[in-house]
């Protein structure tokens, strides 16, 4: 299931991350790959706010659709 | 020096030799480099062991060019001389944003005698990557673990000797803002440069493979396994987050924003800033000082002329301009404040769905924020978007927002045309939103290229923002103001003085109109005229503007005290012989939205990339203030006095000749884009 499918509040396996490989290594760099855990916070004003390692990010609903979860 | 094995050209040879022997002149000075995620602690770092006052702000990317200093004397060891270099922040070596590029570029080439990586101690697993990364590089390594203050408040334990043990280098709590741990830290680096031993790298598996990242992942999870204890788990709802549900509300978000902003700018305007503008403008540089000037001058019997020059062309040019200095400092106080507690990566997130209408990601909206001070590091701030399309449209929008060198002008006007309506200064910044708003509408439909914007942003916790750093800013932004005064806008205002008084044969002249000034303007003036701006003495203004948009007004202070005894600023003063009330908000629209001083065209330059790009941003923007101003004057007139205005017929030919122009261009930007079969229009 896609992160901009995910619920709320909850902590999620991410099972890949697709798109383009500049944005995919960046996002290795923050955390974000297979194996890792990910917390979506909330959603505001149109952006998922999610919790990778320590850190907080807000993503736009196209990037939300490139993290894929394990569930 | 042989360089066997490696194959330079003769001119790279010959840089490098230059080089070398320019350090060895130098005395081969130390220099470290300071290394570490966004948002880590850098800049306040660097700030405290060289005394600079770099600008720290709490969001990603605002460090965006590297910035070298030396080390303070009180830091240093033994009394040697070091230099510091404090880089952007990076992830990881190999870089997704241009300031990654930077960091990379720079260590690689450089020749560095010892990396300070600073790590975040709130979040030390994401800044391992980065330093088992640096660890590999052959330099020494010091690791500063930063923001000690904060891991001993949320209750996390860090053991830095096993951290230190596990990464084969030397690991220093630090705390940046109470710079703690600091001589600590210098010292450390200092033993470590004299031994010349270089950590050895880490090994972990998959090196060297595709997967190497992973198994450095790997590393660094077993590393904090060993090192680090948290008290809570980082996906718990904190108090920033709850802030956060209202601050970045889709409904809330926008309000709040203006309200803050609007908050800001009446505290600075109207506020203690205004009220203390007012003083020194009509108080001091209006009475207390030419008075006392003249006085001084005729008792020391100087030459009439040279009294002249001193007392109306430098102190009342000028003073037209200090004067805003109290306006200036509390503006930059507030934004200080403002983009150092965290807010400003919340409002990225607030405008993104705004911007991605016009093909922006909400990135954008900080290099406005930053630009409502000065344009120069507005347009720097680009830096931190990666689309080189979006960075382009950003930096000529940017600089659409009343920095504060244009105060001057709009309080000038209002105060001579507008004395009792409290609309005119709020109305620059709606008019400033509604033009990035269609203007960034236009360059998407007049320009082809893709539209991808992905918006990633960190949202660093809230933190109460430092007063000190606020007002070593504000002191600082002062001491660039005045000197600024004291250089290019005196210069330019004597200039302005002596080009008003004399003719082309250098003969001084009664009547202003022979003069060189009026030669000069007269020859501009034409274009002014279907805006409604009659007189050489409005194109000179106009001019003088893009040395310093101050001159404006500075350049207005000299002319008409020369025509007319009146203070500039008085209701309904010497400045209402050129314009009626239309027209005068016309031309402040003019001098708002054209191009902006060359200081920022210069910084645009960089940013741009290519001539061609800086050309057309300079056409669009010069387009966007000519067209307004000759709406307002043509169309305002006409609505509000029932007459046409001066050059209304040439005006209306102009009128149809751009949009004429703006259909064709549209046009052929839509057959291109059909040409490629890019489907990237949203909207």
């Amino acid at each position: 299931m896609v992160l901009s499918k995910a619920k709320m509040g909850e902590t999620f396996k991410v099972k890949e991350v697709t798109g383009k490989e500049k944005i995919v290594k960046f996002l290795f760099t923050l955390g974000c790959y297979a194996g890792e855990e990910v917390t979506i916070i909330s959603k505001l004003a149109g952006n998922y706010i999610v919790s990778i390692k320590d850190s907080r990010y807000a993503i736009d609903e196209g990037m939300a659709k490139t993290i894929v979860l394990d569930a | 020096m042989p360089f066997c094995g490696i194959h330079f050209n003769l001119l790279t040879r010959i840089i490098i030799s230059i080089e070398k022997a320019q350090r060895i002149l130098g005395g081969n000075k130390m220099r470290i480099a300071l290394a570490g995620n966004p948002n880590s602690g850098k800049t306040t770092l660097f700030n405290a062991i060289t005394g600079k006052t770099e600008f720290v702000g709490n969001w990603p990317g605002v460090t965006v060019e590297k910035k070298e200093a030396d080390l303070k004397r009180k830091y240093s060891v033994k009394g040697e001389s070091i230099r510091i270099v404090d880089l952007p922040g990076a992830y990881s070596i190999s870089p997704y944003t241009s300031e990654e590029a930077v960091t990379r570029d720079f260590i690689l080439g450089e020749s560095i005698d010892v990396i300070i990586n600073i790590v975040d101690g709130a979040n030390v697993s994401r800044s391992l990557f980065f330093t088992t990364q640096l660890i590999e590089l052959g330099i020494p390594v010091v690791v500063a673990l930063n923001k000690h203050d904060i891991v001993n408040r949320r209750g996390d334990k860090i053991d830095a000797q096993a951290l230190s043990k596990e990464l084969g280098c030397e690991v220093i709590p630090t705390t940046a803002t109470s710079e703690t741990g600091l001589s600590e830290l210098i010292k450390k680096v200092v033993e470590v440069k004299e031994s010349n031993k270089v950590q050895k790298a880490l090994k972990f598996e998959n090196q060297n493979t595709e997967k190497e990242d992973l198994g450095r992942q790997k590393l660094v999870d077993k590393i904090i396994g060993k090192c680090e204890v948290k008290s809570r788990k980082a996906s718990e709802i904190t108090f920033s987050d709850k802030v956060d549900r209202i601050v970045a509300h889709k409904w809330l978000g926008l309000p709040i924003f203006f309200l803050i902003m609007w908050g800001v700018y009446t505290f600075s305007i109207d506020g203690l800033g205004g009220y203390l503008s007012g003083y020194f403008n009509d108080v001091l540089f209006g009475e207390i000082v030419p008075n006392a000037a003249n006085g001084f001058l005729e008792n020391i019997g100087v030459n009439p002329l040279l009294q002249a020059l001193i007392v109306d062309g430098a102190i009342g040019g000028v003073g037209a301009v200090v004067g805003f200095l109290p306006l200036i400092m509390v503006l930059f106080f507030c934004l200080s404040l403002l983009e150092d507690c965290g807010y400003m990566s919340r409002v990225a997130v607030v405008m993104d769905r705004f911007f991605k209408k016009i093909g922006l990601s909400g990135k954008s909206i900080i290099p406005m924020i930053v630009g409502s001070g000065c344009a120069i590091p507005g347009v720097m701030a680009t830096r931190t978007i990666e689309d080189m399309n979006q960075k382009r449209m950003t930096t000529i929008l940017t600089p659409f927002i009343p920095c504060g060198a244009k105060l001057p002008i709009i309080a000038l006007f209002a105060a001579v045309f507008f004395p009792t309506s409290t609309w005119v200064a709020p109305s620059m910044y709606i008019i400033a939103f509604v033009m990035i708003a269609l203007g960034g509408l236009l360059l998407k439909r007049l320009f082809v290229w893709e539209n991808n914007s992905q918006f990633i942003l960190e949202l660093p916790e809230y933190k109460i923002p430092s007063l000190k750093h606020a007002i070593i800013q504000m002191f600082d932004k002062a001491k660039g103001f005045i000197r600024k005064a004291t250089t290019i806008i005196l210069v330019c205002n004597t200039f302005i003085w002596f080009a008003q008084a004399y003719s082309w044969q250098l003969q001084p002249v009664q009547d202003q109109s022979l003069s060189i000034l009026a030669s000069l303007g007269s020859f501009i003036a034409p274009i002014l005229i279907p805006l409604g701006f009659l007189g050489w003495q409005l194109a000179a203004a106009t001019l003088t503007g893009f040395i310093a948009k101050e001159n404006v007004v500075a350049t207005f202070a000299v002319i008409l005290a020369v025509a007319s005894e009146e203070a500039l600023h008085v209701p309904g003063g010497a400045l209402t012989g050129f314009f009626t009330p239309v027209t005068a908000f016309s031309f402040l629209v003019f001098n708002l939205f054209t191009p902006p001083c060359f200081a920022a065209i210069g910084a645009m330059n960089s940013e741009m990339g290519s001539k061609k790009w800086l050309f057309r941003a300079l056409g669009f923007q010069f387009s966007v203030g000519y067209f307004l101003a000759l709406c307002i004057t043509q169309f305002g007139t006409l609505l509000l006095y029932g007459k046409t205005a001066v050059g209304f017929v040439p005006a209306m030919i102009i009128l149809i000749v751009m949009t004429m122009y703006l259909i064709y261009a549209i046009k052929k930007a839509d057959a291109k884009r059909n040409a490629l079969e890019l489907v990237g229009e949203s909207a």
